[in-house]
């Protein structure tokens, strides 16, 4: 599974839920299969997407549908805190979605730990509901199922490194970000 | 009023919605005045939670910020360094409300022989990367101590940008390291 596949899957599976993801290609993948405006896309800031979702978790009203964190190996190893502060406070509306593909493929394809550490496990031992999928459809399922559970959900999905070819950078003022992003949950009438 | 009452009643006079911290021997008293006022205990309440590290901090309390509340953050400033990428690459360029205090360390009534080399230089490194930065020390009153943090607060939601408000111990009536 290559990530804008992945990425075409949970766009499907995403449209209700606010969606935080991660910086560089995996953003601007994601934008190009849709550009939504429950997608927070943190342009730089490699390695807090799981503290922003988590914090947001903690803040929406009950009725949101479970925030959605798009991370990848590379970013979460930047910030591995992410899991057991995730599974200390518990929210049970986070849904974290790994894209696992080995290397930091927006910075030349240099190795990430994830080929010998098992990032799953890791979730798993910090208190996370945990699956894994390695195609379109596993994913799809794994998704669903953790929109079920109780407590935070991690989802390890493992894709092919690289990036998607043609694909233009995003380069959205973050402002415009933080204004769409906020109205989207206003409006829907979700915001505490 | 001691101080760290001081501290966590502007913190709450803000309108702070949730508050994250990161422990220090100088804040424990603020964090045992945010629970206790919060119907906590043992550094834990509704809307009181320990975090881990002061960049997932920024990133979890700046979040508040999404849902048209404020959070913030009590930590010490040794902790800036680890901070900065997070205050500045989301909170500042995604201008969003935060309120941050922090204690400050190296000064004086400092025992550490090298924490000053860090927390000496906090105030100009957080105004070069254009945070405001409101210092408090021995030479004003709790009261002023909690009208300050409380309009730091209402200055970080009127300008859409996270708040510093250092806080330095030494000759009050609380602990300096």
């Amino acid at each position: 599974m290559k990530r804008i596949e992945a990425l075409e899957v949970l766009v499907s599976l995403t449209s209700r839920h606010p969606v935080v993801v991660t910086c560089a290609a995996t953003s601007r993948e994601l934008a190009s299969v849709k550009d939504g405006d429950n997608h927070l896309y943190l342009l730089d800031s490699m390695g807090l997407a799981g503290s922003v979702a988590t914090g947001l978790a903690l803040s929406v009203g009950p009725s949101v549908p479970k925030v959605v964190c798009v991370e990848g190996d590379g970013s979460l190893l930047m910030n591995p805190n992410v899991l057991p502060t995730g599974g200390y406070l518990a929210p049970g509306n986070l849904l974290l979605v790994l894209l696992d593909n080995g290397v930091y493929a927006s910075t030349g394809a240099l190795p990430t730990y994830s080929p010998r550490i098992d990032l799953e496990k890791l979730a798993a031992a910090a208190g996370w509901a945990t699956r894994s999928a390695d195609t379109t459809s596993g994913l799809r399922a794994a998704f669903e199922e953790l929109l079920a559970v109780p407590e935070p959900a991690f989802l390890h999905a493992r894709i092919e490194p690289g990036n998607a070819e043609g694909v233009e950078k995003l380069l959205i003022d973050p402002v415009s970000i933080t204004g769409r992003f906020a109205l989207w949950l206003r409006e829907a009438g979700n915001a505490v | 009023m001691t101080y760290a009452k001081a501290v966590a009643d502007g913190i709450w006079s803000a309108g702070t919605a949730r508050v994250g911290y990161i422990p220090s021997v100088t804040v424990a008293p603020i964090i045992n005045s945010l629970v206790a006022s919060d119907d906590g205990a043992n550094g834990v309440s509704p809307r009181v939670t320990p975090l881990s590290r002061e960049e997932e901090a920024i990133g979890v309390m700046g979040a508040v910020a999404f849902t048209g509340e404020l959070g913030a953050v009590v930590m010490q400033d040794n902790g800036f360094g680890n901070a900065l990428t997070a205050l500045t690459t989301f909170t500042l360029a995604y201008h969003l409300p935060l309120l941050v205090f922090a204690n400050t360390r190296g000064g004086l009534g400092e025992y550490n022989s090298m924490i000053h080399s860090i927390s000496q230089p906090v105030p100009a490194i957080l105004r070069a990367a254009g945070l405001p930065v409101i210092e408090l020390d021995r030479r004003s009153g709790p009261e002023d101590w909690q009208d300050a943090v409380q309009e730091a607060g209402v200055h970080s939601v009127m300008t859409y940008r996270p708040v510093v408000v250092l806080g330095s111990f030494w000759n009050t009536d609380g602990k300096v390291a």
